[in-house]
């Protein structure tokens, strides 16, 4: 059966198409190049004047998981129906759920509705890595996967304290990623959630954790070459050192150059740009991480914006989690240290527009979007829901597309906020075409999709159909037409069909002797087989609905 | 243990007979008969080995206590649920498969869900709730664990092996002989409770109902403030100081509970006393709450219901025309007594006092079929296997979500 998707504009940078008139063909739920004369057409959808891109990836969501099931179980209060006023009822869809900790069904169809056809949860814990998958089994309409915590696992600390040769980290990073089904490692707090098992309070770049006298440095070095020495596309996935803390830039700036030159990628790195200048102490340093950024090319970063309203930080710095605790609203936290593997911190969070703190957070988060210069380094993320719900992505988008509209809501904040920030000054707007880049293409790369978030043949045919508008966030909030798989799945934003998509993974080849020292550690400090801590593929997929596309290393 | 050093007739399976999900356990066939080798935990025993005495199991489906087809048997549950408005699913005695077929069923019939535990649960719940928690887990209590305080419970009820496997070994951090356990509560013996792997293990006899005032003044201890009572509902002043000294000395103290066992008026504000301590003791030194318990699958339904819906498993009592009662783990519990027509999907070796208006045997994850359930910590997810009709012939019993979506698909 082929499906012709007529006369679109396509966005597409992965193959440098900006806005050209095209027609796409789909078979077989892929792309496919132009059919002969004799091909029937079964469907076609006239296009005119649309825009088209493919569908949308969030390589940083936090869908599934422990610390995700921890918040959705402390705060029932979030399920209720309630009448949103400014500025919360800016932030959501038509059909949003107003809700930072939605169900699995609401995940799915929510990132589905905007046109999100993939999203991956970055933080799963190898202990706890089948309930991810359980939990993203259980989310309808979009492909995800995950990125495998390391870093604080005694496991890793005993080996690189033993100062253990290189080979030997690759093999337990490559055993890792098959054991828990993932396609990254992402490294949280390096060292901090340990030190703080041993009540040390900060752990900074070049400080020992107390008892495995190794510094974050180490970790980071040790881990981003592992990773780029297995040839998995992902770059190590950094949550730095000194979360939140005023002046935690500069470990933010020393982290950059951790890796000696190995690509990293830096998350949500709003809440690792404060300085300390000004009264309050508090101030966007936003400048300076830029300013790094754009000079060092082996570092990428996701931004992790917030936005106004209630929400839920879900982390597994149990370290700074801890520190923030106090600043809980509702009043109520939950830190919990988990299996010697990793920790968790679970802190609900209202950010408020009239809070001085607050509103310089919003202001550095664009500060950053708009002044990294190469669009294919910095990635669209509110690092949900920590920042904001992601339904609030149509909203950035605005924000980041419409200055008058991003000066506006700039001229409503905490007027010493407003003072701290040099906002105004900045006359960016992003251009469709860098939006599909931030959202699709540049996603695509960072994770190694190959056949994602883009529209050349061969590609698997999830895209996305908008009109036109003015009003970006009305624009990105209700596409006309979502394709899953070649599928129309949603139609004029509401969904019209329940599908189910795929778990990506990667599988990098290991040395097999590596079980040795593992199954004697698992017998002597773990309350588990090794056997049991490893995810088969049945596990996913025997259920009919699950299926995993385990991507090749370099 | 390596699989590899197994003879033909053995089988290394995980334990659901309590909530620490026990992983290493060496079963053997003998002449048909599953017997566990390696360790003496009745639990696990009652669990791998039920009789399998002809006379006794309940393997054919029953319509009024009449011997049915499945097929008879799943058309009258869908015939009673299908004239219900508004039935009560109870029980809920399965692994996560499971439970999200009755989940689906339960929002296609408009059902409400209790699961058997629901009560004792809520106690936990209520404090996660309304100020959360500082919890830690079973890997990081055998490898940091100093001092341990058991609140109102001897564990070992609960859970047979928890200190064989957790606390009277060595861990990474400290040795078995460095720790030291603490109990408080009643009816409990200190004779049977030590162990010589651990030089320092004491008991504070206290009443059950003398612990909500009890731990509020260990609460107040450890905060700092000074008392001028010298007694508090008969315990020592002084002795709960010098338990709070231990506390706060400890380089990663626990205290564990099960809330089944604090079965008295609002239990919560007991349970939240021990999670502030542990909040408190954060703020100096490293400590961490341990809530036990977790038997027949209810961590595993109350997080599965959660990220199904958005919400915990509530302990709710909803008026019902129909009730729909699944066991899979336990044949010694009972549905709750009911005048409105009953469907067991439940356990072959139940003995029922009602006859149910429909009864049909399903296959036991970690038994009779393969599996997945969360441990009490809810950290660690453990896969269950199939032993029996690898080892001994198959009972050809059905599993939950099979019965389950025969149902749904009649509706």
């Amino acid at each position: 059966m082929m499906t012709l998707l007529k006369n679109g504009k396509l966005y597409d940078p992965a193959h440098h198409k900006d806005g050209v008139v095209e027609d796409i063909y789909i078979s077989d739920g892929r792309i496919v190049s132009k059919p002969s004369e004799k091909e029937k057409i079964s469907q076609t959808y006239d296009l005119t004047g649309k825009v088209v891109m493919a569908g949308a990836i969030d390589m940083h969501s936090h869908i599934g998981g422990g610390k995700v099931n921890i918040a959705r179980m402390m705060l029932p209060e979030f399920q209720e129906t309630k009448t949103y006023s400014e500025p919360e009822a800016h932030i959501c869809t038509p059909n949003c759920s107003h809700n930072a900790t939605p169900n699995t069904t609401d995940t799915g169809f929510r990132y589905i509705e905007m046109g999100y056809t993939a999203a991956f949860e970055p933080a799963i814990l190898p202990i706890n890595a089948r309930q991810a998958h359980l939990e993203m089994g259980d989310t309808p309409m979009i492909d995800k996967g995950g990125y495998a915590m390391l870093g604080n696992d005694d496991y890793f600390l005993r080996l690189l304290a033993s100062r253990a040769d290189q080979k030997a980290i690759n093999d337990y990073v490559a055993w890792t990623l098959h054991a828990t089904q993932a396609i990254g490692i992402k490294v949280v707090n390096p060292g901090g959630i340990s030190a703080f098992k041993f009540n040390q309070r900060r752990l900074n770049l070049d400080e020992n954790n107390v008892h495995y006298q190794v510094t974050p440095r180490d970790i980071l070095k040790s881990l981003s070459t592992a990773v780029s020495q297995l040839g998995i596309a992902k770059p190590l996935h950094v949550h730095c050192n000194n979360l939140g803390v005023a002046g935690n830039f500069q470990t933010t700036l020393d982290t950059m150059g951790a890796s000696d030159g190995v690509p990293m990628h830096l998350t949500h790195i709003q809440f690792h740009s404060y300085g300390t200048e000004g009264d309050k102490k508090f101030s966007s340093a936003a400048a300076q991480i830029t300013e790094a950024l754009n000079k060092n090319k082996h570092i990428t970063a996701d931004v992790g914006q917030i936005l106004f309203g209630q929400t839920v930080t879900a982390s597994g710095d149990s370290m700074m989690q801890h520190l923030n605790a106090k600043h809980a609203s509702p009043k109520k936290t939950v830190i919990m240290d988990v299996e010697c593997d990793a920790g968790c911190g679970v802190v609900p969070f209202r950010y408020r527009d009239q809070n001085y703190v607050n509103a310089l957070q919003w202001a550095i988060g664009l500060e950053l979007f708009l002044s990294v210069d190469d669009p294919w380094r910095i990635f669209l993320t509110t690092d949900h829901p920590n920042g904001a719900p992601f339904t609030s992505y149509p909203h950035l988008i605005r924000l980041l597309m419409d200055k008058s509209f991003r000066n506006e809501a700039f001229a409503k904040l905490n007027l010493d906020a407003q003072a701290m920030s040099n906002l105004t000054s900045l006359n960016r707007e992003y251009s469709l075409y860098e939006i599909a880049i931030m959202t699709r293409a540049g996603a695509a790369k960072l994770i190694g999709l190959n056949n994602c978030g883009h529209l050349g043949a061969g590609a698997q045919a999830d895209i996305t159909v908008y009109t036109d508008q003015p009003n970006r966030e009305a624009m990105f909030a209700k596409p006309n037409y979502v394709f899953k798989n070649g599928e129309l799945v949603v139609k004029d934003g509401v969904v019209i069909k329940v599908v189910w998509g795929a778990t990506h993974v990667t599988k990098p080849a290991f040395d097999s002797g590596v079980e040795r020292g593992l199954s004697e550690y698992f017998e002597k400090y773990h309350t588990i087989q090794m056997d049991n801590f490893k995810i088969s593929d049945d596990e996913i997929t025997a259920d009919g609905r699950g299926k995993i596309i385990a991507h090749q290393t370099s | 243990m390596m699989s590899a050093n197994l003879r033909t007739n053995q089988c290394i399976a995980t334990c659901p007979a309590c909530g620490l999900l026990c992983d290493d356990v060496l079963l053997e066939n003998k002449q048909n008969k599953l017997n566990v080798l390696n360790n003496n935990c009745a639990k696990s025993f009652a669990f791998f080995a039920p009789s399998l005495d002809e006379n006794l199991i309940n393997t054919t489906p029953k319509i009024a206590n009449k011997p049915a087809t499945l097929q008879q048997a799943i058309m009258h549950a869908a015939k009673l649920l299908k004239q219900a408005k508004q039935p009560a699913f109870s029980g809920l005695s399965t692994d996560i498969a499971g439970f999200r077929a009755i989940y689906h069923l339960a929002q296609k019939t408009n059902a409400s869900l209790q699961h058997a535990n629901a009560q004792s649960m809520a106690r936990n719940i209520d404090v996660l709730q309304s100020a959360g928690w500082q919890t830690t887990t079973l890997t990081e209590v055998k490898n940091r664990a100093d001092v341990l305080v058991c609140i109102g419970s001897d564990i070992v009820s609960h859970h047979p092996r928890f200190f064989e496997r957790f606390i009277l070994q060595d861990g990474m951090f400290v040795s078995a002989k460095q720790r030291e356990i603490i109990f408080i509560g009643e009816n409990l013996s200190l004779e049977k409770l030590k162990n010589d792997a651990v030089e320092a293990t004491s008991l504070l006899p206290c009443r059950a109902a003398d612990l909500p005032e009890i731990t509020l003044v260990l609460r107040a201890l450890v905060t700092g403030k000074q008392l001028k009572a010298i007694t508090v509902a008969g315990v020592k002043v002084s002795d709960l100081q010098s338990i709070a000294d231990k506390l706060k000395n400890a380089k990663y103290a626990v205290l564990a509970w099960v809330a089944k066992d604090l079965d008295f008026a609002h239990a919560e504000l007991t349970i939240q006393n021990m999670t502030e301590t542990v909040v408190t003791l954060n703020q100096t030194t490293r400590a961490g709450a341990l809530p036990l318990g977790g038997s027949d699958g209810d961590t595993s339904a109350n997080n599965a219901n959660t990220w199904l819906s958005g919400l915990a498993l509530n302990d709710t009592h909803i008026e019902h025309d129909c009730m729909l009662w699944v066991n899979s783990f336990s044949a010694d519990k009972l549905p709750p007594k009911t005048d409105k027509p009953l469907i067991v999907l439940g356990n072959i070796n139940h003995r029922l006092e009602q006859a149910p208006d429909v009864f049909i045997p399903i296959a036991t994850p970690g038994l009779d079929c393969s599996g997945t359930l969360f441990r009490v910590d809810s950290a660690v997810v453990l896969p269950l296997k199939k032993v029996r009709g690898y080892h001994q012939p198959t009972l050809a019993l059905p599993t939950l979500s099979e019965v389950v979506s025969e149902i749904e698909s009649l509706l």
